[in-house]
């Protein structure tokens, strides 16, 4: 937790003299009323709003005979009216986060409701849509209440659409999944960017890195390899590039775009390692491979560690690759090592380097390209 | 401890009604979608055949299996799609003597609704062709009445007169040919009340 690292070091320095102890309190009080200081009352109340969620669907399970299900649709429906007139109560008073988890307990009750009208009706097979109707009522509530948790729960709702849609079709013969994804992850883009969530923005992401690799399982070609890699580099060339017009946008999402681009190219020359066969090719790839991971670390190295260290491993494991490829049956087993050892100690050496630069430059707060 | 709150475009009491209303409506929609099918459908009633693995109870729901459900290509007609994908069949069910219906006629495209039959659509499948882009022998299709929701503990029962060949169902068909169970009978009597709601 960063807070207790802040809380040790503002401790050190008070002890060192280079703080006094009232600056280190007045500190670390700011720090506590940020409004992203982590609370462990805030993810209590989530988890509250979950379990009472869960226990509704739960419900709707067991107790078949006790109720008429016609009660039982009505009770459910009530008690997402319920919910979502609580939220704008407590919106209305201030209690923001109880809010946000009324807004969760009724997204819940909406997910539900339509199981419940599913068991009424024993309806079966169409699962994909049942659950993309879910995803849908959970966007319009984060939309509606620019709440950060239903859009939150958006992003875990998409991934459930493509779970359920993936285990239904083994495929996406139908299309159904090649278009939605794409779809949902820019849904839950834009809900992010207009509730502020930014934590969910991961999701999107990774929904994105989900749909490129199913592409890549449907279709397993090295051109689909190739393409991969070349969207990825321009990708990320545009979220990063100091003359891109897309620059700014990419970084009003902070570090999150450039990374997942770059992480989309370094997929892509990892499975481009699987199609080749020859060593002028294998030759080739691991230039450019080292090139994309030196490109990354001069491009944004400095402004974005996420990228950065993906870079130190890319250019580790492919500097690695090659040794191994080409020394390594010359060598043997013990020779291998011993190359592998300089080859991690140059690299050590060189991220040293990097980094020492990088912090000095941090330093003297040089213009960013 | 009050948090900053975002500027907000609604009011939270206009969000609030705006969106229990239109999930409201839209359950509202699912269920008279299904409802409108139990009220004006044409009724069939179908025999269930057993399922493989046999003791398939999923939870609170029986697997039902139909003899509808394999369709024979040698009674598609109509044009047959070359290429592997996503298709739906339309299958016209006629009644039989002892009046279990069952399929005559399939096709890839709608079928026109006669006199004395019902025409029902299946839910979509993958559709492979044969080696030469012939019809395979059987298509294994299914029509969204696979299952049936049952009180906890009390399918096996179900389970046991579906295996022992006991189990009928009575379904009603919506002019898309969407197909809905109305009741399960269990040796010929009704095994559950079904209410339109």
């Amino acid at each position: 937790m960063y807070r207790g690292r802040l809380e040790r070091d503002l401790n050190a320095w008070a002890a060192q003299g280079l703080i006094d102890p009232a600056t280190a309190v007045r500190l670390l009080d700011e720090f506590d009323r940020r409004e992203s200081a982590f609370s462990l009352g805030r993810v209590l109340v989530v988890i509250a709003a979950l379990l009472l969620g869960g226990a509704v669907l739960l419900l709707i399970a067991a107790n078949w005979e006790a109720i008429p299900r016609l009660w039982r649709l009505l009770g459910i429906v009530g008690l997402i009216w319920t919910a979502y007139g609580a939220a704008a109560w407590l919106r209305r008073r201030g209690a923001w986060r109880l809010s946000e988890a009324a807004l969760v307990a009724g997204v819940l009750f909406f997910g539900g409701a339509i199981a419940l009208v599913g068991q009424m009706y024993h309806l079966s097979g169409d699962a994909t849509q049942a659950m993309l109707v879910w995803f849908g009522g959970a966007a319009v509530t984060a939309l509606l209440f620019r709440s950060q948790a239903a859009a939150t729960v958006s992003g875990f709702l998409a991934f459930a659409v493509a779970g359920v849609e993936w285990s239904d079709s083994f495929g996406i013969d139908d299309r159904l999944l090649l278009w939605w994804m794409p779809v949902m992850a820019l849904v839950v883009i834009g809900l992010v960017r207009y509730t502020g969530a930014a934590q969910a923005r991961h999701l999107a992401y990774l929904l994105m890195m989900g749909w490129v690799l199913i592409l890549y399982g449907e279709h397993a070609a090295p051109a689909t390899a190739l393409a991969i890699t070349g969207v990825g580099a321009a990708c990320y060339l545009l979220a990063s590039l100091p003359v891109s017009p897309l620059r700014p946008l990419a970084a009003s999402a902070g570090a999150a775009p450039a990374f997942y681009a770059f992480l989309l190219l370094v997929i892509g020359l990892a499975i481009l390692h699987f199609e080749i066969d020859s060593a002028g090719e294998r030759l080739l790839l691991g230039v450019v491979t080292l090139s994309a991971a030196l490109g990354g670390i001069a491009l944004s190295g400095r402004d974005n560690g996420a990228v950065r260290y993906l870079a130190y491993a890319a250019f580790a494991a492919e500097t690695l690759y090659l040794a191994s490829e080409t020394l390594g049956s010359i060598l043997g087993t013990s020779g291998f090592f011993l190359i592998s050892g300089l080859v991690v100690a140059a690299v050590a050496w060189l991220v040293i380097r990097l980094e020492r630069r990088f912090s000095v430059h941090a330093r003297t707060g040089e213009v960013r390209p | 401890m009050k948090t900053a709150a975002p500027k907000l475009l609604v009011d939270p009491w206009l969000a609030a009604v705006a969106a229990a209303l239109i999930q409201t409506a839209v359950l509202g929609y699912m269920v008279e979608s299904r409802a409108v099918i139990l009220r004006s459908g044409a009724e069939v009633r179908l025999k269930t055949a057993p399922v493989d693995p046999r003791d398939l109870l999923r939870g609170d729901y029986v697997t039902l299996g139909y003899q509808i459900a394999s369709i024979p290509g040698a009674i598609v007609t109509g044009d047959v799609p070359t290429a592997p994908g996503r298709q739906t069949l339309w299958v016209q069910l006629v009644p039989a003597a002892d009046g279990l219906w069952s399929a005559s006629q399939a096709s890839f495209a709608p079928l026109p609704q006669q006199a004395g039959s019902v025409v029902a659509r299946t839910l979509p499948f993958s559709y492979y062709p044969g080696a030469d882009g012939a019809l395979p022998e059987t298509l294994f299709v299914s029509y969204g009445i696979e299952r049936y929701y049952v009180p906890d503990g009390e399918g096996r029962v179900l389970e046991e007169a579906r295996n022992a060949q006991s189990l009928e169902i009575a379904a009603r068909v919506g002019s898309g040919g969407t197909m809905q169970i109305r009741q399960i009978f269990m040796n010929g009597k009704p095994a559950y009340q079904e209410p339109l709601y």
